[in-house]
């Protein structure tokens, strides 16, 4: 199944959304405004849903004209193309949605055209996937790992490379019981937050 | 900008193809899904998290109900969607250098391809066909792919040092320990700040 990498799920989704003339902001507008504001780090809504590892949401206009003599045509709905990389199954996942950020699903679809709600996470699955697009080819560099093991893997490498940095010119015995202390440490450790701007405190950034 | 999240850019890009070219495309699609090491390439250049192209075909935009005008189109139509590390600029000039052959097996088909070289035609096309991200989110910002795949490789490098190396003398540790870090020191670093620039 082409939507399906390894472990990893490449879902499209085309939401038809609603048009309206006779009110003030239009559907598309009023999404574009709300999403504009939605927070993209470690207070995003996508970090409580399951197995998100890049998700995005884009309000589609219109198809491109690319000049003649190629003929010229126009959408007569616009539709929002939400596009998730998750990790694990499509069911399970658009449910947790549902359940995990039913506010945030309900702000943004409700512009959509026969959206059924967040009180039944099954019907809006169910919905979801009737505006689903099947992908034709899914590229995921890497495709078994999920999103806790990624961050708790970027993490470790950052500790490690400080580990040895700190603990260079140690005698043997101090070397082996100082990584036994930074093992354990980081065996026990929770992953880091998913989304954050930054991996650990006083990393340097860029945008 | 919100086609960009710390070090990776949200790309959209939609291009027309006549009806009749979409199941040659898909046969293609077909082929290197099945022949992984055409996918070579792509994994190579290790810029790429996640990327798909979908094709929709002109009678396949969803329609949920009745008052939904109905979509009349002459084109089907091929999505793409990337989350690469980098510029526009690099990410452009890096396909187009290592990958043209890939690329024009693939966007011949679509209307006005000019070809994935010379780099200038093809960018103007890219930069006419693509459209922006309004909301993008990563769960790793400050990563990049080969950040990824360097971390997962050193985390199973140090479990399965972690696991070998309880019962050693001090100064067998010592020596298993010189032996990892000689074996992941091309996967150890700091995870640097993202590239400026669009």
């Amino acid at each position: 199944m082409a939507n399906q990498n390894g472990k990893m799920y490449g879902l499209t989704i085309l939401s038809p959304i609603l048009s309206d003339p006779k009110i003030k902001i239009s559907h598309d507008t009023a999404l574009r405004m709300y999403l504009q504001n939605l927070d993209r780090h470690e207070r995003s809504p996508f970090t409580k849903v399951p197995g998100t590892h890049i998700c995005r949401l884009v309000v589609m206009d219109d198809v491109v004209f690319v000049g003649s003599p190629a003929k010229e045509e126009h959408l007569k709905s616009k539709y929002l193309i939400f596009n998730s990389n998750l990790y694990g199954g499509v069911d399970q996942y658009l449910e947790e949605m549902a359940r995990k950020i039913p506010g945030v699903v309900d702000d943004i679809w409700s512009h959509c055209v026969g959206y059924p709600g967040v009180t039944d996470p099954r019907a809006f699955a169910a919905y979801m996937k009737k505006c689903q697009v099947e992908t034709t080819f899914f590229f995921a560099d890497v495709n078994d790992k999920t999103v806790e093991l990624t961050l708790k893997a970027l993490w470790t490498k950052v500790e490690f490379t400080a580990f040895i940095e700190q603990n260079q010119g140690r005698s043997t015995a101090e070397l082996q019981r100082e990584f036994a202390a930074f093992w354990e440490r980081v065996r026990t450790s929770p992953p880091p937050e998913a989304g954050a701007r930054l991996l650990i405190e006083g990393q340097a950034t860029g945008a | 900008m919100t086609n960009i999240n710390g070090k990776a850019y949200a790309m959209n890009a939609i291009t027309p193809m006549e009806g009749w070219k979409t199941p040659i495309l898909r046969i293609l699609f077909f082929l290197l899904g099945a022949i992984k090491s055409k996918q070579q390439d792509l994994i190579n250049l290790s810029f790429i998290h996640f990327a798909r192209w979908v094709i929709v075909k002109s009678n396949q935009f969803p329609r949920l109900a009745p008052e939904q005008p109905e979509e009349q189109l002459h084109y089907d139509y091929l999505l793409f969607f990337s989350n690469f590390n980098g510029t526009w600029n690099q990410y452009i000039d890096a396909f187009s250098a290592v990958l043209f052959n890939g690329l024009n097996l693939i966007w011949r088909w679509s209307e006005k391809f000019p070809g994935a070289v010379p780099v200038t035609a093809f960018k103007r096309y890219i930069a006419l066909v693509q459209f922006d991200t309004d909301y993008y989110y990563t769960a790793y910002p400050y990563a990049t792919t080969n950040d990824v795949k360097a971390a997962i490789r050193l985390d199973d490098g140090l479990r399965a040092f972690a696991n070998n190396s309880s019962g050693l003398t001090p100064e067998e540790f010592q020596q298993a320990y010189v032996n990892l870090l000689v074996k992941v020191q091309a996967d150890i670093g700091a995870i640097g700040p993202a590239p400026m620039g669009t």
